[in-house]
């Protein structure tokens, strides 16, 4: 894959970043490692988060009010910062959820004649 | 929910080791997945810095790191404790005084008046220059003139002062001095009641019901704000009047009175000469502006109308007064006399403030080059140039602030001054507090001081060789640094010279005003005002009443005289009429006009109890009574122009003012002494014509005049028995030696001096001290070449003139610099004091040997030490 187009999806998908990382986080509190391998495995590789980005992104949503960090211990029993979606969390991500087919569907319709560039 | 720094590492490290399980899991070798883990982490301090700044803002960092700058310079501040001290005491007096000075002002110049729409209020004065009449007032046939062709303002106001004996509010009937005004006054000087209602238009009129409306000052002070007041009846001089309200807490412009009553009240008001008599001016007159109109509209307006006046009453203007209308904002015209004396005042407090930075600026300099050493470590281990600037503004800025501190404590009996003396100018003065400006200005001074002092010192860069010689702790100083210290220096000594100067200069001008020869012996002469009610002025029972009372006092033990007359001196300025005046015989040259005297009414006996000397003729006598030849005195001046230097005993005068020929038809007068010429109306007296009449022959006199041996005082109480127990509702008021009455008129003049004087002194003492703290740091860094100089045998004495010099060199050139500046600063204040006295070079001359001698003293401290430096030691300090 050459490097300019990743670059190119990824800075698209940086304003995305926090409905992703809600996303995620509404199968179970997890640690910032973990979202980013999550986002990382679910799009089959393709989305690589960067931690410089990533972690900004999950103290903002905490400053926020919609996650709540909690520290626990991973399986390998490794000291982590758990985050977890909290109720204003949800109805966000409901939010970001709706604009996002809006916004899938208004670009859809302008790039009509060439569907799907990938 | 704010993570701590630790917290913020926590997590970080939490994820590397995630990663570094995680690659192992895949298969990695351990070595590796930590290379990599490490790789894809990127530099861990601006991660860290990205997480940090979701929570701390810059400005939180900056504030946090300021407290610890603060701390420091705190502790670093505790160690040079007599530094410290100097630098806040400096910096307290420059900002106390600008503080309390600029609260005085805001207070008086800036701030509105209370008056509803007050930028509409204007005042209307008429004036006649040619005749030396600032304020002429109008006369009601006047006043309707204008206020009928006026068409920009919406409605007029008067106001005119009238003398009450008010009865019913006390025991004693007293003296009230009171305003008279129409129905409009109170709307359109849009001023409220705190009680009660004001006088209204249902109160003009003739069949209008007698209504007083009190002043806040009155009813506060001398009725202890009685709520019950109104509705109370009151007898004033023979109407009666009920008190319908309270007037809010204004201005008393253009005249303090207790209180305002409407026309009705005053019987004088409802005659005719006020009515119909053009040249009977006693009003004030305000107006309001109509809405949009503009104070440029409304002059040409007014004016045109007042041209039109003159012109269709031609016969009652003489062309040589030059009557004219002049048309101000009511504030303006309230603040205007107070303008450039409290500018004045705002530029000294401005100047002690330059000198005060500039003196902290000098020890913060000297102190920067002693802490050479201390910078430059800091800076080798690696502190930033804005780092250690933030140092120095940190310690600068706690020396201010603490400064601000003190010099706003200081303000608070400042302003009590400044505002005692500002309300001799301007009413507004009056019961000025301290208010919470003074603490903006005062942090504002402080901020700017403080920003200013931290650029004073230069720093020393990582790389310059200063650095190098740090460990070894002498002090070295580079030409740089003596320059700006010597700059500063000679700097204060300039402002100090010019303050020194101005203040040299109040004080001989107070000083020759106190010592002129008024013609009069002050301090045996005691005078009481005797007001008399208007019935009692015109009955000739009065007469015989003061004679009773005259012959009475005159048995007092101690008094050697005593006498009556129209006016006491001074307190009664410009209440003496000027009229014109010629003499049988005498006829004025081409293009002159018959001269102004002044018309004054006095009793036998009374230039004797003056002191004032009779040059020839006689005294008037008890035998110049009402029905026999009507006699005058002249004086010198009166004499001279008449007739030279011929007898003028017993030729005659004619009145030709317009003025008296409306008393009665022009009496040649018979001329029976000349009297020394006396001025008791101006603090410098001026050479003034007087024309005395006996009271016996015109019925008015008020002022009691008795001259004592021995305490003047002693008399007070036993004449006031007299005159009570003739007239028990005879008011007897104000009683005082001439001394007493000059010397309060010439109280803002000592005032002034005394104000002026304190700053001069605070930049002489802190000039003074910077010169000082200059020359002891120079010769404690020169302290090894003192030590060389002594030790190949220089003399000792040769040092000490060197270190003196230096001292004496300083001074000069500040104040040849202080002079230059002050003669520009005199040039221009010139233009705007129209009656700018300069005395002579003397002051400034005497300021420049102040501040020499002050120098060269404080010199010899250092310069001793220079001379008796301890050879070994001063060879040993490097």
């Amino acid at each position: 894959m050459p490097k300019q187009t990743e670059k190119e999806r990824l800075d698209l998908l940086q304003g995305t970043l926090d409905m992703l990382i809600l996303r995620t986080l509404q199968w179970g509190p997890q640690h910032g490692h973990g979202i980013g391998q999550a986002i990382r495995t679910q799009s089959d590789d393709l989305l690589k988060i960067e931690t410089g980005s990533l972690y900004p992104a999950l103290h903002r949503l905490v400053k926020r009010g919609w996650l709540k960090p909690e520290w626990g211990v991973s399986e390998a029993n490794q000291k982590a910062k758990y985050y977890q979606l909290t109720a204003a969390g949800k109805a966000q991500l409901v939010r970001e959820q709706n604009r996002w087919a809006q916004m899938v569907h208004a670009i859809g319709r302008i790039m009509n004649p060439v569907e799907n560039k990938e | 929910m704010r993570p701590d720094e630790r917290e913020l590492d926590d997590e970080i490290r939490g994820h590397l080791a995630l990663s570094v399980q995680d690659r192992i899991e895949r298969g990695q070798d351990p070595a590796a997945a930590r290379r990599d883990a490490l790789a894809e982490l990127g530099y861990v301090g601006d991660l860290r810095e990205s997480i940090r700044r979701v929570w701390y803002s810059r400005a939180f960092d900056a504030v946090t790191a300021l407290g610890r700058d603060l701390r420091f310079a705190l502790r670093s501040l505790s160690r040079s404790r007599g530094f410290s001290l100097t630098v806040v005491l400096t910096l307290a007096l420059g900002i106390g005084a600008n503080a309390a000075i600029f609260s005085v002002v805001r207070a008086v110049l800036l701030r509105p008046l209370v008056n509803r729409d007050e930028d509409r209020l204007i005042y209307i004065r008429q004036s006649a220059p040619g005749i030396g009449q600032a304020d002429m007032t109008f006369s009601v046939p006047e006043v309707q003139d204008l206020t009928s062709q006026a068409s920009t303002i919406a409605a007029f106001g008067d106001f005119s002062t009238v003398d009450f004996a008010l009865t019913g509010l006390h025991e004693e009937p007293r003296i009230v001095h009171a305003g008279v005004v129409s129905g409009s006054f109170f709307d359109v000087m849009g001023l409220r009641p705190v009680l009660g209602r004001l006088i209204t238009a249902q109160d003009d009129g003739p069949n209008a019901a007698g209504v007083a409306v009190l002043t806040y000052r009155f009813w506060t002070t001398t009725l202890n704000s009685d709520p019950h007041v109104v509705g109370k009846a009151i007898r004033l001089g023979q109407r009666t009047a009920t008190i319908v309200g309270v007037l809010e807490p204004s201005i008393p412009y253009p005249a303090d009175t207790e209180l305002i009553a409407n026309i009705v009240t005053s019987p004088h008001h409802m005659g005719a000469l006020m009515r119909t008599n053009r040249s009977h001016r006693m009003t004030e007159l305000f107006g309001r502006l109509k809405p949009g109109v503009t104070l440029e509209q409304a002059r040409a307006d007014l004016t045109a109308a007042h041209a039109a006046m003159l012109k269709a009453h031609a016969e009652s203007y003489s062309a040589r007064a030059h009557v004219q209308l002049s048309v101000t904002r009511l504030r303006d015209q309230i603040v205007s006399p107070a303008r450039t004396v409290l500018l004045v005042l705002l530029a000294a407090a401005a100047v002690v403030f330059l000198i005060a930075v500039s003196n902290v600026a000098n020890l913060i300099l000297a102190r920067s080059v002693r802490r050479e050493g201390e910078l430059a470590i800091r800076a080798a281990l690696g502190a930033g140039t804005a780092a250690l600037r933030r140092t120095l503004l940190a310690e600068s800025l706690v020396l201010c602030c603490l400064g601000a501190l003190f010099g706003v404590l200081l303000a608070q009996p400042f302003v009590t001054l400044v505002a005692r003396y500002a309300a001799r100018f301007s009413v507004r003065a009056v019961g000025i507090t301290v208010d919470s400006s003074v603490v903006w200005v005062g942090a504002a001074l402080a901020l700017a001081a403080a920003l200013l002092l931290a650029f004073v010192p230069r720093l020393p860069s990582a790389k310059s060789p200063a650095g190098l010689g740090v460990p070894t702790g002498s002090i070295s100083m580079t030409p740089a640094t003596r320059r700006r210290l010597r700059v500063f220096a000679t700097s204060q000594i300039a402002f100090s010279f010019v303050l020194l100067a101005g203040a040299g200069m109040l004080v001989t001008t107070l000083v020759r005003m106190q010592e002129t020869r008024t013609g009069y012996d002050l301090r045996r002469v005691v005078v009481f005002d005797v007001p008399l009610s208007a019935p009692a002025a015109t009955d000739p029972k009065t007469l015989e009443f003061f004679k009773e009372a005259m012959r009475r006092v005159a048995q007092l033990p101690g008094v050697r005289g005593v006498s009556i007359a129209m006016t006491a001196p001074w307190r009664d300025a410009g209440a003496i009429p000027l009229m014109q005046v010629t003499a049988e015989g005498y006829s004025p040259e081409n293009g002159e006009e018959n001269p102004h005297a002044k018309f004054r009414i006095v009793a036998p006996g009374l230039f004797d109890v003056l002191g004032v000397p009779l040059i020839a003729g006689r005294d008037f006598s008890d035998r110049d009574v009402d029905g026999s030849e009507p006699v005058v005195i002249i004086s010198e001046s009166v004499a001279r122009r008449f007739f030279g230097t011929g007898e003028a005993v017993n030729r005659r005068i004619v009145w030709t003012d317009p003025l008296a020929r409306m008393m009665g038809p022009a009496r040649p007068q018979r001329i029976v002494g000349v009297v020394a010429d006396v001025d008791d109306e101006n603090v410098v007296p001026s050479q003034t014509m007087a024309v005395y009449r006996p009271v016996a022959q015109m019925g008015i006199a008020e002022r009691l005049f008795v001259r004592v041996d021995g305490d003047p005082h002693s008399v007070i109480a036993p004449v006031t028995r007299i005159i009570r127990d003739l007239s028990p509702e005879q008011p007897v008021e104000r009683a005082a030696t001439l001394e007493e009455i000059r010397s309060q008129l010439l109280a803002p003049e000592r005032v002034n001096a005394f104000v002026i004087s304190g700053f001069a002194g605070i930049a002489l003492l802190i000039a003074v001290v910077g010169v000082a703290g200059v020359l002891a740091f120079s010769v404690s860094a020169r302290t090894r070449e003192f030590g060389v100089r002594l030790a190949i045998g220089s003399d000792p004495r040769d040092l000490l003139r060197r270190v003196l010099s230096e001292g004496a060199r300083i001074a000069i050139v500040g104040i040849l610099a202080g002079a230059a500046g002050g003669y520009l600063i005199g040039r221009v204040a010139a233009r705007f004091f129209v009656d700018a006295q300069v005395p002579g070079a003397l002051p400034a001359v005497a300021a420049a040997a102040v501040l020499v001698a002050a120098a060269l003293t404080v010199s010899l401290v250092p310069a001793a030490r220079a001379s008796h430096v301890d050879v070994l030691q001063a060879l040993r300090t490097e």
